[in-house]
């Protein structure tokens, strides 16, 4: 991460001045807190040591370094699994937010609790653009309850003027931990089993006030086969990653605590990524019943069975032929799931995903001297005897600038390679050849599948 | 509070018209122009397209173009075209790139074209000149082989062209726009910069089809693909058939807010790329727009093809069905699925549990209550 020293220093310092109703279990908060985070994430750039990997170029300066830092960083995110693995595309999420007193520090700017429900926002936008067929849910934790602010829908308008409604509102009180998941696991006790059960809980407290025992929760929770993830926005709390790593069979990788607004950012955005299924039984496969209706337009406007407005356009309900204004969407008179096969198209590319490219050595790269995809030029190869000096810089970055797709040999540049990996999730170069390679080896079935479904046509 | 930061980005916004972005992706397929040969000839239409380019090249002094052809079995550049030996820099810039096409195409430069305005000449000459490149490179053999077009491939090398010109547009007009087009979150990024750049490069895809989609089945993961990266970054796909039945175009058209059209007289060509297809997305807003109402959605079932209004589907691969399969195992994917789930209904009994979870909710004591658990 770019964390800095000086960030690290002036956000503890804030925390002192700030005047906050729990002061006892603030300052010791953050005296915990500035520990912890020397654990986690402080340990990350304390061992890093970015400065001593800035190593003058040959022409005397860091800028070459410093651009290679910032491609390292780039590739840093994309550079994921990509092992084709059987994932939940169809998901059930229950988002918790906290809306307790700590989240009125303003240690993220503007504050936790605004930036919070800002980026909350930005989820649920995402999250049903990555998962058409999921359904979301949102609860609060505020004065010890825990609050419903939207029911699990699969509408995300519904979510976000939810979230947007409480902005009006202040956070009060402290947050109950328990009381969430156990109203969460309430909400996705009745799911059905071919989804995944997930809750995700954004958590600014360093305590939780709860009635009971958590870890009867958990045990619950574990039995119902729902999966936390947690991210903390103060400091490490070991309870939620016992959380964590106990619904996730082991794994506490789902915890994570944001080290500033960029960093929170990219923790909410992987809640879009459908989740690998880890076992059989997590999530039993069924063959679901689903709808596919065509889009009608009337000459005169009649209500929807969704929000009785009126409206010319619409979808017919196949079963039933209620009149639903938007997909996809659950037919309010007879439950059948409404969608579209593009809907599900857009699932496709978790089920398939691109192969990660290769750093290309200078060897290979006489190979090109420009982008395959965009065009632009590569730095060009130089003499044999500099290739060493420029090889030791940032790992994940390729020294030519080169990154290399192992299907069609063709070579790209950082910002394509990342354009292609996670906007496009087609190799440009695979695309264009008539050559076509089988992404999908693990089920062998895309040809088949693709064949099948452009007969939409017919 | 977020306000301060909105109007910064509004402030920004306030300058010259932002210069639009047009990619034309042109379906070179050999096979299906021949069948066109009487009404509108490849030559003719690439001459209608090229007076459609300039006439967009006319619009604004920094306007750009951009052409790929979807050919029968490859995507290839036509403009700009990086031609690896002569050429290094800077593609679509007109200033840059004449240096570079004056020596690599001067054996297609006329007496007549020495008054030509600039860009419009190196536009016309690098099309022509790669275009007769691409034909001549084409076989007897490969045309009968394969008679589909690389239609993902040609969307796929466009977005990544619109994606680099955003990219350096954004770096020359102001860093906070760059920052949000190369950084940001992963998918995320897109969609938070969707929304914000109204004002930057506006980018459009225009395709001007002919073959028939039923050939290009295989491409119709990646070619969703394209279509759903469009969608998130606000980029219209436009569609130009001339012939052919490619039913995907019309998805992509409706689902990018594009405009579809299907020429029923291909003669008028021009006059239907000017009229309909010129305007940006600045002045879309202000016209009525050809749309097509009629899209047909419904899905086929992979085991007959027939199509289906009510299908199965597998959880897994999302594979469709038009029955319960027999012996409950998916036949794209082989998993054992689970049947009879289907048939019921579990969200009447979600419904009531939900209502009685929500009386113990908010209304409960303002001590913390244990939520009661329900019991499994
Ligand atoms: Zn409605
Ligand atoms: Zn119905
Ligand atoms: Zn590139
Ligand atoms: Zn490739
Ligand atoms: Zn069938
Ligand atoms: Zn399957």
């Amino acid at each position: 991460m770019g964390d800095s020293d000086e960030e690290y220093i002036g956000e503890v310092s804030e925390d002192e001045d700030d005047n906050n109703v729990f002061r006892g279990s603030r300052s010791e908060g953050s005296a915990s807190r500035a520990k912890r985070r020397k654990q986690r994430g402080g340990a990350e750039w304390e061992v890093s040591r970015t400065w001593e990997t800035l190593v003058e170029g040959a022409d005397g300066t860091i800028s070459s370094t410093v651009e290679g830092l910032l491609e390292a960083g780039k590739r840093k995110r994309l550079l994921k699994d990509t092992t084709p693995l059987q994932r939940g595309i169809i998901r059930h999420l229950i988002l918790i937010i906290d809306l307790s007193q700590s989240m009125t520090e303003k240690d993220l700017r503007p504050t936790r609790y605004l930036l919070t429900l800002r980026y909350a926002q930005e989820l649920v936008r995402e999250f049903f653009e990555q998962n058409p067929i999921s359904q979301l849910g949102v609860l609060g934790l505020r004065d010890g309850l825990a609050i419903r602010i939207s029911d699990l829908s699969g509408n995300p308008t519904e979510h976000i003027s939810a979230i947007q409604t409480l902005r009006d509102q202040d956070p009060k009180g402290l947050p109950s931990l328990q009381n969430g998941i156990e109203m969460a696991r309430g909400a996705l006790f009745h799911t059905p089993s071919h989804g995944t059960r997930e809750i995700f809980i954004i958590f600014g407290s360093l305590l939780s006030s709860d009635p009971g025992d958590i870890h009867q929760t958990i045990a619950n929770l574990i039995n119902d086969k729902v999966r936390v993830g947690i991210v903390g926005l103060a400091a490490q709390v070991a309870i939620c990653r016992e959380l964590c790593a106990k619904t996730n069979g082991g794994d506490d990788t789902r915890y994570g605590v944001a080290l500033n607004e960029q960093h929170f950012r990219e923790l909410l955005m992987d809640v879009t990524t459908p989740p690998a299924t880890y076992s059989q039984k997590q999530s039993a496969s069924s063959l679901l019943m689903m709808g596919f209706p065509s889009r009608t337009v009337e000459t005169s406007p009649s209500l929807c069975a969704c929000h009785s407005k009126s409206s010319c356009g619409g979808y017919l309900c196949s079963r039933c032929n209620s009149k639903v204004c938007g997909l996809p969407a659950e037919c309010p008179s007879c439950g059948l799931t409404l969608i579209l096969s593009t809907h599900l198209a857009r699932s496709y590319h978790h089920l398939f995903p691109l192969v990660n490219w290769v750093e290309v050595p200078w060897q290979r790269a006489s190979r090109s001297s420009v982008c395959f995809a965009c065009g632009i030029a590569f730095p060009p190869v130089p003499p044999k005897d500099q290739w060493q000096t420029t090889e030791n810089q940032a790992k994940g970055m390729s020294v030519s600038s080169r990154y290399e797709c192992t299907v069609c040999e063709n070579h790209f540049c950082i910002d394509c390679d990342l354009f292609a990996h996670e906007v496009v999730h087609n190799c440009p170069g695979c695309q264009s050849k008539p050559t076509f390679p089988k992404k999908a080896d693990l089920l062998g079935c895309q040809a088949g599948l693709g064949l099948e479904i452009m007969d939409t046509s017919a | 509070m977020n306000a301060v930061d909105a109007t910064e980005h509004y402030e920004t916004s306030a300058r010259d018209p932002a210069p639009a972005l047009l990619t034309v992706v042109l379906d070179t397929n050999p096979h299906a122009w021949a069948l066109l040969e009487d009404s509108l000839p490849l030559s003719k239409a690439i001459a209608n397209i090229l007076v459609f380019l300039n006439a967009h090249l006319a619009c604004n002094y920094a306007n750009e173009v951009a052409v790929v052809a979807s050919h029968s079995q490859k995507a290839a550049w036509l403009y700009p075209h990086e031609n690896p030996a002569t050429k290094i820099s800077h593609d679509a810039d007109g200033d840059v790139s004449m240096n570079g096409s004056s020596t690599n195409n001067n054996t297609t430069e006329g007496p007549g074209q020495v008054n030509k305005y600039r860009p419009f000449r190196i536009v016309e000459e690098q099309v022509t000149h790669n275009l007769r490149e691409l034909m001549a490179s084409t076989s007897g053999p490969d045309v009968k082989a394969n008679n589909s077009t690389m239609m993902a491939g040609a969307l796929t090398l466009a977005l990544s062209h619109i994606n680099r010109r955003s990219i350096a547009w954004a770096e020359a007009h102001g860093a906070d726009t760059a920052a949000e087009t190369s950084g940001g979150g992963p998918p995320s990024g897109g969609h938070a910069s969707g929304t914000d750049t109204t004002e930057g490069l506006q980018s459009r895809i225009l395709i001007v089809s002919v073959s028939g989609a039923s050939d290009s089945a295989h491409q119709y993961i990646p070619i969703m693909n394209s279509i759903f990266a469009c969608q998130r970054l606000h980029i219209p796909i436009d569609v130009c058939k001339l012939s052919g039945d490619a039913v995907f175009l019309q998805q992509a058209s409706d689902a990018t807010k594009g405009i579809y059209m299907s020429l029923t007289e291909p003669r008028g060509l021009l006059q239907y790329l000017m009229m309909a297809f010129l305007p940006d997305q600045r002045s879309r807003r202000h016209l009525v727009l050809p749309t097509r109402v009629d899209v047909d959605f419904r899905a086929a079932c992979f085991c007959h093809r027939r199509v289906v209004d009510i299908g199965f589907v597998c959880s897994i691969c999302l594979s469709i069905f038009c029955e319960p399969l027999d012996n409950g195992t998916c036949l794209t994917c082989g998993t054992n699925l689970e049947i009879g789930d289907y048939g019921a209904k579990p969200a009447v009994v979600a419904r009531k549990r939900k209502k009685k979870k929500r009386v113990n909710g908010p209304s409960g004591t303002a001590t913390p209550t244990p939520t009661p658990t329900p019991g499994p």
